[in-house]
Formats: C-alpha cells, structure tokens, sequence
C-alpha cells in the first residue's frame, strides 16, 4: 500500500485541515459587513468532509505503521463529530456578532477542534491519542476564553486550562507508565501484552489513565470545572463544548479501555460503575438547583455523562460478545442524539442572550410560548428528549442504554438510570413550566431570529423527532461501527 | 373492510386533526373547535365499527402488524379483544363529551388547547390498542404529557405544583417499568427466542420467579400509581381540583382506565405467579383504598375533591375485582372501569357547570340550587344515584359483581368492601342535599339572579351518558359478552396448571 492509497483513508480530516487553511486566508480578505459570509462557507467544508465520510465508511484498515486506524467505529465517530460541527457553525453567528467576537477564528478554531476528535477517533497507537486529545483540548480552551472582554469567559478558560493541562499531563504519565509496562504504545500491541493478569503496576497505569479520562468526559469528581467552564463560554461555544471534546474523550475511552485495556475489563468495571452511579446522581442532584440554564444544562450534562458510562460499563460486564457489542452501540447512538439535542439547547439559550447583558436566566424563558411560540415549542421537544420521552431520539438513547445494561446483567443500574431520569424530569420540565405556565416579563428578553440558527433549530428538532421514531436509519451504521472492535 | 386499518384510522384520526389545526389562523375560535369536533367524532364513528368484533374470538382482532425497528424485534402491531374494545369506545366518547364541553369554557389559547387534547387522545387509544410492548410504552408516555400541559397551562391557581407533580410521579412509575418491560423481554430472548416485544410472544412464557416478583412490582408501580391505589394516590386530588373541567373528564375517565387496564393486560397473563403471591397484599390495599378513599370523601369541603377520593374508592373496587382472580371479580372490575367512566365523567362535567358560573366549588357555599336550577338538579341526581350503584343504574353492576367475586375469594373482604356501599352513599347523598336542598347560603344568594339552568353544549355532552349510565344498568348483557372471553383467558393465564405463585415473599 503506497503514501497515495493512504491519504484517501484519511479524506475527511485532509478536508478539514484545507477548511482550516481556506477560513484563515479568506478572512483576511472579507470586509466586516460580509464576515458572515464564512459561516456558509464553514459549513459547505464541513458537509464536504461528511460526506467524504460515506468514501471512507467500510474501508477498515490500520495505515501509517499502526499508528492510524480507519474502521467503521472511527468513521461513525467522525461523521458525529462533523454533525456537531455543523450545527455549531450555524448557530453560533448570531450570537457572536451581536458581541464582536471574530467569526473567522471562532470557524477556525472550530474545525482545528474537530480535526483533534477526528484524529482522536481513528488513533490507534497511544501517541496518536495523545496528539488527538491535545488537537482537540487546545482549541477548546481558546474556544471558552473567545469572548476576551468577558471576565467569565476568561475565568472559564483559565480554569478550563489549568485543569485540562493537569489531566492531559496525567493521560500521558499514563501513557508513559503503560508503556513501560508493556514495551509498546499500540493499542494492539498492549491489549495482547496484558493478559488479564493484574499486578500493581497495571494498576497504578490503569488509575493515571482513568482519572485523566474521566476528567476529559467530566465524570464525577472530576468535574468541577465544567459549570464555571460552561457558563463563562459563549453560549453557542458552550453547546459546542458540551459535546464535542465530551464526544472525542468517549472516543479516547472506547480506544484505550475497550481496544487496549479489554483484557483488564472487569476490573475497570468496578471503577466504572462507581463513577456512573456518582456522576449521574450528582450531575442531576446539583443540576436542581440551578436558576441560570447554562449552569442547569452544564450540570445535565454531566448527568447524560454518567448515563453514556453506563453503556461502556455494560460492555465491560457482558459475557457474550453480541451484549458488549450493544454497550458500544449504545453509547454511540446516545452520544449523537445527545450532540444534537444538547447544541440545540444551548442554541435556544443563546438566542435569548441577543440583548448582551442576560445571562441565561431561567426568567427570560418566561413565557416563550406566547412571544415565539415555535421557538418555544422547539425547546420543548428538546427538553422532553433530553428527559427521554417518547418519541424523541433521547428516549431511543436511553432504551439503548437501558437495554444494554439489563442484558449485560445490570439491571440494578438500570434502576438507577431510570430514578435519575425522573430526578432529571424535574428540572427540564422546569423550563417547559417557565415557557408555557408563567406570564412574561415585563421588559422580556429580545430573541433572535437570524436564519442559520432557525434553519439549524429546525432541522435539530426534526432530527430529533425523526430520529426517535426512525431509529433504524442509524442502527445498521451503529452494528457496523461496533463490530469493528471485536 | 378487510385490509383497511381500522385500529390505526381510529387512534390516528385525532393527529389527523391536530395537524390541520396547525394550519389554522389561532385567532378563529369556532373553526378550531368545530376541527377538533370533527376529528374526534371521526375517531368515535370508527370506533364504532369495533361493535362488529366477534366476541367468541379468543384471538386479538382488527390485527396490524408492520416492522418498525428490526433490530430490536420491535414492530408496529395493534389489536384488539373485547376488553380493548370497550375501553377504545369508553375514551371515544369521553373525548367527544371533553371537546363539546369545553365549547364555551375554553376562551384562552383555544387553539393549543385542542391540538393538545387531540395529542392526549392519540396516547390513550394507542394504549389500549397496542399489542408490542415498545408501542405501548410510547403511546404511555404520549399520554402523560399532554395532561401535564392541559393542567399546567389551562389549569386552577395550584396549577403548576398540581402538574409537576402529577407528572413526577407517573413518571416515577412508568421509567421503572420501562426497565421491566426490557427485563422480561431479554428474559424471553436469553432462553433462545428472537429479540422480541411482540405481547402475543412474551405472555404465556415461564419468566423465572425472581424475575416475576421484580417486574410485577415495576409494573405494578406504573400502574398503581395510575389508577391510583392508595397510598400512592395523593397526586391525584390535587390534579383534579387544578384541572380544567374536560381535563378532569379525560382524568377520571380515561385516564386512571390506563392503569387497570395496565394490571388486567400486562401484570396478570404476564407475570401470572407473581400476581398469585401478590394478590393478598393488594387485595388489602384495595379494600383500604375502599374504605378511605369513601371516609376521606365524606370530609371534604370542596365538591370536586370530593368526587376525585370517591374515584380513589372506586377504583379501589376494580383493583379488588381484579385480584381475586374469578370471573364475577374480573368481569365487575372491567364493568366498574366502564361505569366510573361514565358517572365520574358527567360528575366532573356537572360540577364544571355550576364552577363555570360561581368560580367555586365549596359545598358550604351552595345550599338550594334545587329551586333554582331543577334540570341540573336532576341530573346531578341522576349521576350521585349512579355512583352509589343504586339498581338500575350502572354503578351497581359493576360494584355487585365485584363484591360477589369477593365473596368466593373471602368473606371477610367482601364484608369489608360491603361497608363503603354505605359509606358512598353517606357522602354522596350528603353532598347532595347540602348543594340542592338545604337554605341557599348569603354567598350563593348573591349569584341568585344570575344563575342559570344546564345549557345547549352541556346538554349535548352530557345527553350520551346519562343514556349509558341508564342502558348500561338495565342491560348490560352486551357488555359482559364481550369481555367475557378476555376474562376467561385472564383466569387461565392466573390459574393455569401448576402455577404456585412465586414462593415465599418474605
């Protein structure tokens, strides 16, 4: 296989990174009043590299001397990644005009993140998931501190960095420590290494690794920079970030626990169940008291984490290679409804901040639904899939978790996901309660109403309906993805 | 009509009208209701043409069965059996006395108002319809929300606690038993079957009896809750005294229907040992529902929450019919369903006509209305007869079969049960002669000159059930015939050869 051969493996991210070439230069040429130019043109690149991923769909092949693997689970991950791209190029503009935040860097910095996730999804050997997670944290803390003359966007990114430099340097003493043991970094190549026999040195290497991991995914107790992160970020950003580094480091978990660490896999199962019953638990318990909706939402998320972790702890605790088949596709169907309908959620909350003095205060959704009532309704639906109601795509996530779980034997978690979700009712139907029960204002919120962000709403919405009652457009990329780890 | 989808044209009809409502201006109030009229009359006219179910059949009829989602076995199929049939037509009905009624009441936001009652509609029938266990859970919860908007949006004062926390609560419920449904359903498929949700292929198979226990109590949570047995029904005062009128109709008629029909579709022929060791603890908890749910009426100032712990009663009645596992029990449980539907319906409706006019409802307030509103006084009559079971009327089949199903299941409970005829009658005839015969209070007098007798659009709503709540106590010969034979594959399923109940519980 020659150099040539390679490169057409790699054709979404060799797209991205022209994208990244052509927003810089031609923003440097764009008069002021045409900026917005560059968000369709992010956009056309980004649907470019989504459907170069349909090129690469069924390649599976390992390139680059087993540093880069093109299987169907990167591919799904890939086309996810640059789904949520999408949707954040179109619903970030509004927001960030109406605050003279640069729209060149924020498309720029963007794709930069997605190419890390990209790169992240495919790495097949431990430095090229290091060089993956750091392409994509990098952008991620430029992307929460971009609103420069905003103390809390710059306390978010602070903390966000400091943090995030702290966990990136543990992944790599993880690394560093696994190699050691093993005398190799390919994920291949440790996973036949370790023959399920555990000494204190694996585990010592298996610690670095999930506390670093699970800082990235912002598990509990290791997120405590998420709410301040969240909501000091430019709203639309912050849906971003919600998911997208969320997305990359379940990519990262996937590869390095269920590709390299599999042999160990019942013992980072007790791990792992601690940390999902703890992360959705206190995700959801402090997510109750929030009044400002960003913090709330940052706070579910945290919650929809632990739920995610459930799925991996399925396929960890599944005897039978079809059940921990459906712990991956589980947690990969959960993470693309969950891109979806969390940036839209955000997207809503942004559209409420066009007066640049709001914060995302749970009153400015009172009564939404006489003053927009589509935009209301849209919000609705959002937050019902969010909660897992039929028939959005957020229930089909949780069943497929659920599902999952009980097959793999874990009914009891189940249980627990279930209490949590009603826990989790609670507040989502809060703002349902503000938009269609309580009177407005009286000098309410103006919204905005630009036209990529409402396309971008609708088409949200409409993929979050379809996808609830249709699931099975995604299920047979799903069986694909999943069956390229076993 | 072979190949025509009746049970799909019948559930589907009130989103047919919902999205053309979509397309209405909101601000024309009559074509908007005369829309959702001619929707649900739709739905109830082909419900009619389930009269034409073969009642001896022992098999689901009307079947459809379409794939959905392959990869889960999960399918689209829909049928019924006589025991589906009634409550189909039940909730037709209601839903058509709901949309008349709220002709005049419903001045704000008219037209979510009935596209949201469509949807509501929608849920209900799937219910009773659906034969695969992923359908019925998402017609489940398509119920659930729509109630939750009409109480919080068009709702009382209270409306907003009285929502959150109907809807917590069921949801509580209904999430645990999402994760039985799945349970049973990998349990079936672990023994070497296909993945599959289909009810027709999870009945009748042996689940193991740790299993059994767990999901009989998941399921009977979700269903518990709906109907709602005592201790577990505290939501529901709250949410009928917030509710608006048609709302509290569907609430009282439909509504709590979904959860014994839950009990009489899933818990029994599914998890039929469970249900055996079970029984005893409910049927205790059915007779306390009985009997507090009648004290706990008698004692309440306002009408409404009157008529609502009276529900918590009768349906206390169908829990029992339902448990003691023979046919006099069964067949009067389902009767009762059907009945409570009726009178507790058009006594929802009856309190709603004087709330409309007063904006109260404390019976201390009233006193007299006799003179000056005979026609309403009637009826209300009527309705206060039919809920006591007086013979003749059709609270009396349901409740007699009930008892005398009982009878064959213990003495002592039926004696227990027997009691709250009495104690029904005391609140019911006490709140009746304290709204219609005694001094009108100085509060009523003011609205004296005002008052006046049932109108056109109440006539017409409540003209149908004054008629069942007659027809349906003087014959209801049709009725039994066509729930008896669910009935008897009920029995089997509970007293089919060998089954011992799931062992010790404790």
């Amino acid at each position: 296989m020659d150099l040539l051969d390679d490169l057409v493996t790699l054709l979404p991210e060799l797209i991205l990174v022209a994208l990244v070439l052509v927003i810089i230069t031609v923003d440097l040429f764009l008069p002021r009043a045409e900026k917005w130019l560059l968000t369709p043109l992010t956009v056309a690149g980004l649907i470019l590299a989504g459907a170069a991923c349909f090129v690469v769909w069924d390649i599976n092949e390992t390139v680059y001397s087993g540093f880069y693997v093109v299987d169907d689970l990167s591919v799904f991950l890939k086309g996810a990644t640059i789904l949520t791209g999408i949707l954040s190029a179109l619903f970030a503009p509004a927001y960030l005009l109406v605050r003279r935040i640069p729209l060149g860097e924020f498309n720029m910095i963007l794709v930069s993140a997605l190419l890390g996730m990209c790169v992240l999804a495919s790495s097949s050997d431990m430095i090229t998931v290091f060089l993956g997670l750091e392409l994509m944290t990098m952008p991620s803390y430029l992307l929460t501190g971009l609103h420069k003359t905003d103390r809390y966007s710059n306390e978010g990114a602070l903390k966000y960095f400091l943090l995030g430099s702290f966990a990136s340097a543990i992944v790599l003493f993880g690394v560093a420590w696994t190699y050691g043991l093993t005398g190799t970094t390919s994920v291949a190549g440790i996973a036949s290494a370790l023959d399920g026999e555990m000494s204190a040195g694996i585990l010592v290497a298996m610690g670095f690794l999930t506390v670093g991991a699970t800082f990235k995914i912002a598990a509990v107790p290791f997120h405590y920079w998420t709410p301040d992160a969240y909501q000091g970020a430019p709203t639309p950003i912050t849906g971003f970030l919600s998911v997208g580094p969320k997305l990359g480091a379940f990519a990262l978990l996937i590869r390095v626990f269920a590709e390299a660490l599999e042999p160990l896999r019942a013992d980072w199962l007790v791990i792992f169940l601690v940390l999902t019953v703890l992360t959705m638990t206190v995700g959801n318990v402090v997510a109750l008291t929030q009044v400002n909706l960003k913090r709330m939402l940052a706070y579910s998320s945290i919650a929809h984490t632990g739920y995610i972790m459930a799925g991996l702890a399925a396929f960890a605790n599944a005897t039978d290679p079809g059940v921990a088949a459906q712990g991956i596709e589980a947690v990969l169907f959960y993470i693309l409804g969950y891109a979806v309908m969390n940036i839209a959620a955000f997207a809503v909350v942004g559209m409420l901040q066009r007066d640049t003095t709001r914060f995302g205060g749970l009153n400015s959704f009172a009564g939404l639904a006489t003053r927009a009532p589509w935009r209301a309704a849209a919000m609705a639906v959002l937050m019902l899939s969010l909660t897992g109601i039929p028939p959005t795509v957020g229930f089909f996530a949780k069943l497929y978790i659920l599902l999952a779980s009980v097959d793999a034997g874990l009914a009891w978690l189940a249980v627990i996901i279930v209490l949590n979700a009603a826990l989790a009712a609670f507040y989502y139907l809060r703002v349902i309660v503000y938009m269609y029960m309580r009177d407005p204002e009286p000098e309410p919120a103006p919204i905005d109403t630009s036209p990529f962000g409402s396309v971008a709403l609708a088409l949200s919405v409409a993929g979050v309906i379809a996808l609830g009652i249709f699931p099975g457009a995604v299920l047979r990329f799903l069986e694909e993805s999943a069956a390229s780890l076993f | 009509m072979d190949g025509f989808p009746l049970l799909s044209a019948i559930v589907f009809s009130p989103v047919i009208g919902a999205l053309i409502l979509l397309f209405v201006p909101g601000t024309n109030h009559r074509a908007v209701r005369w829309i959702a009229l001619g929707a649900v009359l739709v739905s109830f006219a082909l419900s009619l043409l389930l009269l034409g179910y073969d009642p001896a059949g022992s098999e689901f009829q009307f079947r459809e069965d379409l794939p959905w989602i392959d990869a889960f076995g999960i399918r689209y199929t829909l049928g019924v059996d006589g025991l589906s049939v009634v409550l189909v037509m039940l909730t037709t009905l209601l839903s058509v006395v709901a949309i008349v009624y709220s002709w005049e009441p419903i001045q704000t936001k008219v037209k979510a108002y009935y596209a949201t009652m469509l949807l509501l509609m929608v849920g209900m029938l799937g219910v009773f319809v659906a034969l695969d266990l992923f359908l019925f859970y998402v017609f489940w919860e398509v119920s659930l929300f729509p109630m939750y908007f009409v109480i919080g949006i068009w709702g009382g004062p209270q409306r907003i606690y009285a929502t959150v926390k109907f809807v917590l609560y069921t949801l509580v419920g209904s999430l645990l038993m999402l994760v039985a449904i799945l349970a049973v359903v990998i349990a079936h498929a672990a023994s070497g079957n296909s993945l599959t949700f289909s009810y027709e292929a999870l009945r009748g198979f042996a689940y193991t009896d740790s299993l059994q226990a767990l999901a009989f109590v998941a399921f009977f949570l979700a269903f518990a809750i709906k109907v709602p047995m005592w201790p577990l029904h505290t939501w529901l005062p709250d949410a009928h005294v917030e509710a608006p009128t048609a709302g509290s109709i569907i609430l009282a008629g439909v509504l709590l229907k979904l959860g014994g029909y839950g009990f009489l579709r899933y818990n029994l022929p599914l998890l039929p040992d469970a249900a055996i060791s079970f029984a005893p603890i409910i049927i205790g908890l059915a007779v306390i529902a009985i009997i507090y749910g009648g004290l706990v009426a008698m004692v309440q100032p306002d009408l409404k929450k009157l008529v609502a712990y009276s529900s918590v009663s009768h349906m206390g009645f169908v829990m029992l019919g339902t448990f003691v596992f023979n046919e006099q029990g069964l067949q009067g449980a389902i009767y009762q369903m059907i009945s409570h539907g009726i009178t507790t319906g058009a006594l929802f409706l009856l309190v709603g006509v004087i709330y409309e006019q007063t904006h109260d409802r404390q019976i201390a307030h009233m006193g007299g209305l006799n003179a000056r509103v005979p026609r309403y006084a009637a009826m209300f009559g009527l309705f206060t007869f039919a809920s006591i079971g007086l013979p003749g009327l059709s609270g009396f089949v349901g409740e007699f079969l009930v008892i005398l199903g009982a009878f064959r299941y213990n003495g002592l409970v039926a004696a227990a049960a027997m009691v709250v005829v009495i104690i029904s009658a005391v609140y019911m005839l006490w709140m009746f002669q304290r709204v219609f015969f005694s001094v009108p209070s100085d509060w009523m007098r003011k609205w004296w000159p005002s008052l006046r007798d049932m109108n056109r659009t109440e006539w017409i709503a409540l003209a149908p059930l004054a008629v069942l709540a007659v027809v349906l106590g003087v014959y209801p010969g049709p009725v039994l015939d066509m729930i008896s034979v669910p009935v008897d594959r009920i029995i089997e399923a509970v007293n089919g050869a060998g089954l011992t109940g799931v062992g010790p519980l404790w």
